[in-house]
């Protein structure tokens, strides 16, 4: 029972983690429209960004600043929500699969300068010598990862109120109005590139503070953290959970990183000795068979958007966008 | 509901019938996370399980049979890490094998096997990460690894460089922790070693062509090319390269001694490689392992890992077996040097030799475990350091060229410093 808990803690911790990294998303494409292929990169740049600033002096890699851990968070999201500028103002003006293609160009450049830039990263090592913040307080054990999981329900809670008060706002609805019809939104006198490129470094910088979390939880970070197979994760999340719904979002990290760990769990407890070395095949196929599936019967998400109208009180209720 | 019970049922049935020939009564569950979902793990976590029949059919680990539970990570750290945790909380390991790359290996320790005070022993990580980890006392002595420090592997391939007397070399590496620590020891032992290394070139995983990373590494003009690659990139590399009429000279380190690879390159191109690898002992123990293995899966036991992850499989149920009956991870980590001890018991690396280890560990003796890969020996960082091969291609497999013992070897490298 303890062992069930203690799992279940530490299944959580992760679960919203990248919870937090699907809210982003969930700002950037559900809200603004803009798809980004290239999660992974604003995600690596926290996590890198977290444990440079925050880790101990190690050879052979730049790092061990050994700063106060919130201005480590704080720089690790500072340098997604940078690096997302810079790529951002380059970028933005391609519109939805050239922006896609663009975006996956960055993060598979990403990991690879971080894989390659040894004397910055500590290349394919990757980046150890962390002390998580508390740990001499509470230990490594299980209290420790109780305690972290709170701070991150904290963060998530954090976010999601964020989001949700920015969806309501004038500016949520000229996020949606682009994402609509940019021409329409031009017309009124809106500057659609400025909102977008404030649209994606927004998600960006809370891609980045997920990465950082995530980086801080296992207390290390390797280019193998930062393949594209994370942004296909992030993605399943969201459009299983439902776009433009921030409580989607979140329900579909919990539920698509529920899936891949129990179809795993589940698979080495039930499947023969002889099927096992198969498992992981196995469970990619059962992935892939949930999301074609969802795509096909539920496109719109297990939550669909919410039509929201910035003042409270005129709610036209819950009609969707077709 | 019904449907799943039966389908639960059936699985249990036939996860009985194929591990419940003997007659214990009780089960000890040991975990691994290896990345069976990929080409060259599954060989690996197949060995593993090879190892736990072995030992099942010596009466299991204090008169329990032994049931390894296999999860995959996917090379994929997150998952990697869940998997360890379910591993450790849900099924309640005590030895968790794996995992086999170190960007996987590394979270996991720090983050899953130290706080919970399990024993991790893995086949194949390599990075050297581990080891400064190791002397900072963060592993807190639970941590070990079968697979021979790089440093042994390097050195030989100078060595292979000298006695052929190669004054230039390049390299072409695997873009990854192992590889990377190929690269920069290799250099600088060539270097001690007098061979000139032209140039060193990064190899990428999964590319469709590796035509400028070999152009490059041809413009150097060297007299022999050194491999430090995995056999998919390195058939891909190396056909290019001779496509492009580089050299046959070729140094390969272990990881390419596959049939795979050289069935995809052809054995007529191989006739001037000459390859590295830490090497099994001059005992019967690992023509033991061969045989079986050849008997099991029909084929040499050729591939990056193999006869590490054997070892570690085996060695981590000896040291159960020596710690005794609900031994805590610690206790098992703490009785490994009683099974790998140099002044033990010689014991073999198959069923038999298991069994006679049992009656020594039962009478207070002490163990020295001869394995498929060597008679591993851990330092107090959890490395091992090895024996040493040269070997070449042939029809059937491969042969040694030359043999140099632990001391042979220690007094290579040190003359290199």
């Amino acid at each position: 029972m303890i062992g069930f808990i203690s799992y279940l803690v530490f299944f959580s911790t992760v679960a919203a983690i990248l919870a937090i990294a699907v809210l982003g998303l969930n700002l950037q494409w559900g809200n603004t429209g803009l798809f980004n292929g290239g999660i992974v990169a604003s995600f690596g740049a926290g996590a890198y960004g977290t444990l440079i600033l925050g880790g101990t002096p190690q050879d052979g890699h730049l790092g061990g600043f050994e700063l106060f851990y919130p201005l480590a968070l704080a720089g690790g999201m500072a340098f997604a929500g940078g690096l997302a500028w810079v790529v951002g103002r380059l970028t933005l003006r391609l519109r939805h699969d050239y922006l896609a293609i663009a975006t996956f160009g960055v993060a598979v450049a990403f990991e690879n300068v971080m894989r390659n830039a040894t004397g910055v990263t500590g290349g394919a090592q990757g980046i150890r010598g962390f002390e998580r913040p508390l740990q001499n307080l509470l230990g490594s054990g299980f209290s420790y990862n109780l305690v972290f999981l709170v701070a991150v329900l904290a963060f998530l809670a954090l976010v999601y109120v964020f989001l949700e008060r920015l969806t309501v706002s004038p500016f949520g609805r000229l996020l949606r109005a682009i994402r609509e019809d940019e021409t329409a939104a031009r017309s009124l006198g809106k500057s659609p590139d400025r909102v977008r490129l404030a649209a994606f470094v927004t998600g960006s910088v809370i891609i980045g503070l997920a990465g950082g979390l995530y980086g801080t939880f296992y207390a290390f970070v390797s280019p193998q953290d930062v393949l594209p197979i994370l942004t296909f994760q992030i993605w399943a999340m969201l459009i299983v959970g439902g776009a433009g719904n921030n409580r989607g979002a979140m329900a579909g990290a919990f539920l698509i990183w529920g899936a891949w760990t129990f179809s795993g769990w589940a698979l080495s407890r039930f499947a023969p000795v002889e099927a096992q070395l198969y498992t992981g095949s196995i469970q990619f196929v059962l992935i892939g068979m949930v999301i074609v599936g969802m795509l096909l019967w539920r496109p719109q998400g297990l939550f669909p958007e919410r039509l929201v109208v910035s003042q409270p009180g005129v709610d036209t209720g819950n009609k969707q966008r077709d | 509901m019904k449907k799943t019970l039966v389908f639960a049922a059936v699985a249990a049935g036939m996860t009985a019938l194929s591990t419940g020939v003997q007659a214990q009564d009780c089960t000890t569950k040991i975990g691994a996370a290896l990345p069976t979902s990929v080409d060259w793990g599954r060989p690996i976590a197949e060995v593993a399980q090879f190892a736990v029949d072995q030992v099942n059919e010596a009466g299991g680990v204090g008169g329990c049979a032994i049931e390894m539970v296999l999860r995959d990570t996917q090379v994929d750290p997150k998952v990697g890490v869940d998997a360890a945790k379910a591993l450790v909380d849900l099924e309640g390991v005590k030895v968790l094998l794996g995992a086999v790359s170190s960007g996987v290996s590394m979270p996991i320790l720090s983050s899953v096997t130290v706080p919970s005070g399990v024993m991790q022993m893995s086949c194949c990580s390599s990075s050297t990460a581990f080891t400064r980890l190791a002397e900072e006392g963060k592993t807190k002595g639970l941590w070990f690894r079968t697979f021979a420090t790089t440093a042994v592997q390097s050195a030989m391939g100078a060595k292979v460089a000298a006695d052929k007397g190669w004054k230039s070399v390049a390299i072409l590496y695997k873009n990854d922790d192992w590889g990377q620590d190929m690269a920069k020891l290799i250099a600088a032992d060539f270097a001690a070693a007098g061979v000139e290394v032209t140039v060193s070139v990064a190899i990428n995983d999964a590319q469709p062509s590796y035509r400028a990373e070999v152009t490059e590494a041809l413009g150097s003009q060297p007299e022999a090319l050194y491999l430090a690659l995995y056999p998919t990139e390195g058939t891909s590399a190396v056909r290019e390269w001779l496509s492009l009429g580089g050299t046959q000279n070729m140094i390969l380190a272990n990881s390419l001694k596959s049939d795979e690879f050289r069935d995809n390159v052809g054995l007529q191109y191989l006739g001037g490689a000459l390859g590295t690898d830490t090497a099994s002992p001059r005992v019967e123990s690992a023509d033991a392992f061969k045989a079986a293995y050849q008997a099991k899966f029909g084929s040499e036991p050729n591939g990056p890992g193999l006869a590490n992850s054997y070892d570690a499989a085996i060695i981590a149920l000896l040291a159960m077996e020596a710690a005794g009956k609900d031994a805590s991870g610690a206790d098992i980590a703490a009785a490994v040097s009683k099974v790998t001890d140099p002044n033990g018991t010689a014991v073999t690396a198959d069923a038999a030799g298991f069994k006679s280890a049992k009656t020594t560990l039962a009478e207070g003796g002490t163990v020295m475990y001869q394995g498929a890969t060597g008679n591993v020996r851990f330092d107090v960082n959890g490395d091992v350091s090895a024996p040493a091969v040269v070997w070449k291609f042939t029809d059937s497999g491969t042969e040694e060229v030359e043999y140099l013992s632990l001391t042979e070897v220690d007094a290579f490298i040190a003359s290199l410093k």
